[in-house]
């Protein structure tokens, strides 16, 4: 029986491809990926908080980039993004309010060099593999203007950021920019391979949101405050040190590396309290606010072309949900 | 008895003989053979020692800056030597330190450097696999070790690390007999030597390895919300089976009709015959926007890969009918539907059958890829995932998997074939 109705349900979608529309269900649709900061939603999951706020919520385990990609299509309400990726999906696909202030990234972005290379001068002429037009791109731009170096100085080969391991380690290239558990792999792949930039080289220049679909946040405002409490739950669950174990056993989990493995991921990402999230929203020009942050990345996008204009930045932030929770 | 004699004397058959045909008994001995020779140089590879064994396969890890190690992780034998040092040098600060008085440490870092020699406990069978991470336990047999190094008799801990373990016991006994939370030391204790054993390259695990890892995943309670191995299994057969029998179904008809009048081939060949050449993984992002991202886009690639060859083979494969068929019908009265019902259709079913049976070949090749569009899903999942993570001894099973489901499949139905269309069998 269930074979047919899939069996139909194949059929009906192959002829009508073009008549296909998107139904909007119920719970909101999230798109998560590997990033610690994000996977740390896996407790709110697991142990049921979503329910307890009475809010559905269905969690969809993606890819980074996959992550955006669907979330532009429309499949989901809402995916976990830095806020330079937000700029760059909403200037090529579909833009989105950030919500949440997760974390910032404090050492977890890396641009791996292969053994022998120490520094980023000496990957001048090279070949760097990074995803195209996302973080990891933005933080070796970074990177190599904090070295006094030019774009065209490294050749930019797109890799996809989950397999950056295996093409560090064929020669294929001399550096990746990845974030962790993907940087981590890297580097244990490649005997002797070091990280030489790191985002605590940079603070401040990726922070990571959530992003929620602006008509979704419009038409359900009241769901997506429970989402947002939901999160300060989970912040202050973390900082507790005798849940270190427990939690490490099902973010660790979530990724498939061992709790002893995926410890070090949390110096490498700086989760904020619902304070210091709350200095992040002000408005001020320097990375230590998103809003100065986003406008940095905002202008480094255009510089090197990612997109064409600068956009409207004050669109992508709202810091309403999180200002409401102040006590 | 002189029956079996005179056998016995029959001058044996050669082995080798052209254009000849082995007995049955020789073909099925060497069919064993032919998947028994390369188990036996992998076995061979993983087994001796001084044949391409260029890694360390790790028993005890540890953190080294932004990389950390654990148990099962490989490194090469030359970067190893690397890895003891920065170690050592770490220990002989912390002896310093402890010499000079100045002491800080904290008791989570400590719990950690403990922790380390976990793997070594369980292969050693001091712990039990659940006992691994229970941190009493692991205490308690650091005494143990400490006291009666013997006890590791599998795998042995190094000179350097006996005295470390045996150091830290020294400092953990004046503290508590057993784990106790309160009263743990904070000041460092030695950290343990990264230490293993010679191992092939990682992506070459030995056979052992991968049948006992296959087991554990297949038989492994899986963590909640995610599916056990064998949801995945199904998972996937159902994905193949969905998107080979929706080719199937609209292929079919068309083929028949298309074969049989030309009006119908030349207004489906050409665009088939122009569709196929743009490889089905093209459409993937594109089928995820249409389709969403659950099982419908991998239906749809797995389709779309199969459908237009299968459809060319079938409108080629009927329009191959025996011209000498035809007449005869033709000249007995047939014509219209009665000469396809009766005629064109019966003729082609069994190489209709064939071209069906090598469009399933083709479905399954496209599985792995339709697998990881959208959210990654079924067997795909594990190979990618476990792959990235470099545990490969965790992706032959599943690779093996696929091969043995496909490879049984194609015998059966090629078994089937011959009792539905004994004749053909036979002019075969």
């Amino acid at each position: 029986m269930k074979f047919l109705t899939h069996f139909k349900k194949t059929i009906t979608a192959l002829t009508f491809l073009a008549t296909a529309t998107l139904i909007n269900a119920k719970p909101l649709k999230i798109a998560y990926s590997d990033w610690p900061g994000w996977v740390a939603w896996e407790i709110a999951i697991k142990k049921g908080w979503f329910k307890e706020e009475g809010v559905e919520v269905e969690f969809l385990w993606f890819d980074y980039v996959a992550s955006m990609d669907a979330y532009a299509a429309g499949k989901v309400d809402a995916v976990c993004m830095t806020n330079g990726d937000a700029l760059v999906t909403g200037a090529t696909g579909k833009p989105s309010v950030g919500i949440i202030i997760n974390d910032y990234s404090n050492g977890n972005d890396m641009i791996v060099a292969a053994p022998g290379i120490k520094s980023m001068k000496e990957l001048k002429g090279k070949s760097v593999g990074v995803e195209e037009g996302f973080v990891c791109h933005l933080l070796l731009l970074k990177a190599l203007e904090d070295n006094g170096m030019k774009a065209d100085d490294v050749k930019i080969v797109n890799t996809p950021t989950d397999k950056t391991a295996e093409v560090l380690k064929s020669g294929a290239v001399q550096a990746i920019g990845a974030w962790q558990p993907n940087s981590g792999n890297a580097l244990k792949a490649v005997d002797g391979s070091t990280a030489v930039y790191t985002s605590a080289d940079a603070p401040g220049i990726i922070y990571d949101l959530l992003s929620v679909d602006a008509q979704s946040l419009a038409t359900r405002k009241a769901d997506w405050a429970k989402v947002v409490k939901v999160w300060y739950r989970v912040v202050d669950y973390l900082e507790n040190e005798d849940n270190i174990d427990e939690a490490l056993k099902i973010l660790a989990a979530r990724v498939d590396v061992s709790p002893e493995e995926y410890e070090p991921f949390f110096k490498g990402t700086k989760i904020l309290t619902l304070d210091e999230a709350l200095m992040k929203w002000k408005k001020t020009d320097g990375l230590e606010s998103v809003y100065g942050s986003t406008k940095f990345v905002d202008g480094f996008n255009v510089k090197f072309e990612v997109y064409e204009k600068p956009l409207a930045i004050k669109n992508y932030l709202d810091p309403s949900l999180t200002e409401a929770l102040k006590k | 008895m002189s029956e079996n004699i005179e056998k016995s004397k029959k001058p044996k058959e050669p082995w080798f003989v052209i254009g000849k045909k082995l007995n049955k008994r020789r073909s099925a001995l060497l069919t064993c053979f032919s998947f028994l020779l390369p188990f036996l140089l992998w076995c061979l590879v993983s087994y001796t020692p001084f044949i391409w064994h260029p890694d360390v396969k790790l028993d005890l890890g540890g953190e080294f800056g932004s990389t950390v190690y654990t148990a099962g992780d490989h490194v090469s034998k030359d970067y190893l030597p690397d890895l003891v040092q920065v170690t050592q040098e770490e220990n002989s600060k912390i002896l310093e330190d402890r010499t000079t008085g100045n002491i800080s440490g904290s008791k989570r870092s400590n719990l950690k450097k403990l922790r380390l020699l976990s793997p070594l406990l369980v292969k050693n069978n001091i712990l039990s696999e659940d006992q691994y991470d229970d941190d009493q336990e692991i205490y308690m047999a650091w005494g143990k070790v400490a006291n009666e190094p013997s006890l590791l008799k599998i795998r042995p801990l190094s000179e350097g690390n006996l005295t470390i373990v045996q150091n830290g016991w020294n400092i953990l006994s004046k503290y508590s007999p057993t784990y106790d939370k309160a009263n743990f030391p904070s000041q460092p204790l030695l950290k343990l030597l990264p230490q293993g054993v010679r191992a092939n390259p990682i992506f070459l695990p030995a056979p052992h390895e991968v049948i006992q890892t296959g087991i554990r995943d297949w038989k492994a309670e899986p963590p909640e919300g995610k599916p056990s191995m064998s949801n995945r299994f199904t998972t996937s057969i159902l994905t193949v089976l969905y998107g080979f029998l929706a080719a199937a179904a609209i292929a079919i008809p068309l083929g028949i009709i298309g074969g049989t009048y030309d009006f119908f081939a030349k207004i489906l060949e050409p665009f088939w015959d122009f569709f196929r050449y743009m490889p089905a993984p093209a459409f993937g992002t594109l089928l995820v926007a249409i389709l969403g991202v659950h099982q419908q886009p991998k239906v749809a690639l797995i389709f779309i890969g199969t459908f237009p060859h299968l459809l060319l083979m079938l409108t080629k494969t009927v329009r191959i009918v025996d011209l000498p068929l035809l007449e005869a019908a033709q000249t007995l009265g047939a014509k219209g539907p009665t000469l396809l019902g009766r005629v064109v259709v019966p003729a082609s079913l069994p190489n209709i059958y064939n071209d069906l049976r090598i469009a399933l070949g083709w479905a399954w090749t496209w599985l792995v890829i339709s697998e990881l569009i959208g959210v990654k899903a079924g067997l795909t999942e594990v190979i990618d995932t476990q792959g990235v993570r470099r545990n490969f001894d965790r992706v032959y099973p599943v690779i093996i998997l696929i091969g043995i489901v496909g490879f049984l499949t194609d015998q059966f139905l090629a078994y089937l074939k011959t009792k539905l269309f004994p004749w053909q069998t036979q002019e075969n």
